[in-house]
């Protein structure tokens, strides 16, 4: 019996658990960077999101391929005049991000962990399901 | 395995020959019985060590992330299930060997 063969179904259920787990991590970043007008990198903050990327050949889990900045949701423009970040005409560039939609994203990928660890816990049964046989 | 040499032997009161002709014909033969049973339990052993590893390290706060602890103490718990199974299966075949009426 495979127990620790490479892509046992124990390192799948474990890899898609950490990228829910980063995914999850990203969409908190998001969330709590939805208000943010300085980064490093100067401007605002984009919303980031994760890559996944399959495994090789076979079954191997997921990995996590890059976690990169949204390019494609403009940045909002809201007028406030008395923000320090304010442009000439008042208005202040805001990261974007869309908290609706990232709460969303949060359901998704914690249901998805959820499923990654009900994988787990059913080959764990069903590995105990065989070995009743040995009585 | 052992039966062979005792069977075979002339004398079969001589159950010390029978052993001893067991251990000679390891090096030459295909890794016996004991082998198999041996490296399974090494490597069951070596679960175990990764598990209690991981734990520790978690527990110590050298590693933030419960997935490698929970990875290591499935396979380990999984691997010394079989384990323990297969041990009661050969204690009762043993059990058995012994029970038979000559």
């Amino acid at each position: 019996m495979a127990v620790n063969g490479v892509g046992s179904s124990v390192d799948i259920a474990v890899s898609g658990l950490r990228a829910q787990s980063q995914r999850m991590q990203v969409i908190a970043e998001n969330l709590a960077n939805a208000h943010t007008t300085r980064t490093a990198d100067g401007g605002p903050y984009r919303r980031r999101e994760v890559v996944l990327r399959a495994g090789g050949d076979g079954p191997s889990g997921v990995t996590i391929e890059t976690v990169r900045p949204d390019m494609e949701n403009p940045l909002q423009r809201v007028r406030m005049p008395g923000h320090p970040d304010a442009d000439a005409d008042g208005y202040v560039t805001m990261p974007n991000v869309s908290i609706p939609s990232e709460m969303m994203n949060l359901v998704v990928a914690s249901r998805a962990y959820q499923a990654n660890a009900a994988v787990l816990k059913r080959y764990q049964d069903s590995v105990d399901n065989a070995l009743e046989l040995l009585r | 395995m052992a039966i062979n040499p005792i069977a075979g032997g002339p004398n079969p009161v001589s159950g010390v020959s029978g052993i001893q002709g067991t251990q000679r014909a390891q090096p030459t033969a295909k890794p016996g019985f004991q082998d198999t049973l041996q490296t399974y339990m090494k490597n069951v052993d070596k679960d175990q060590h990764a598990s209690s590893a991981a734990v520790k390290d978690l527990l110590s706060g050298k590693s933030e992330d419960v997935l490698p602890a929970v990875a290591a103490m499935a396979k380990a718990d999984m691997s010394f299930k079989l384990l323990v199974g297969v041990r009661n299966k050969m204690i009762e075949a043993y059990k058995q060997t012994l029970n038979m009426q000559v």
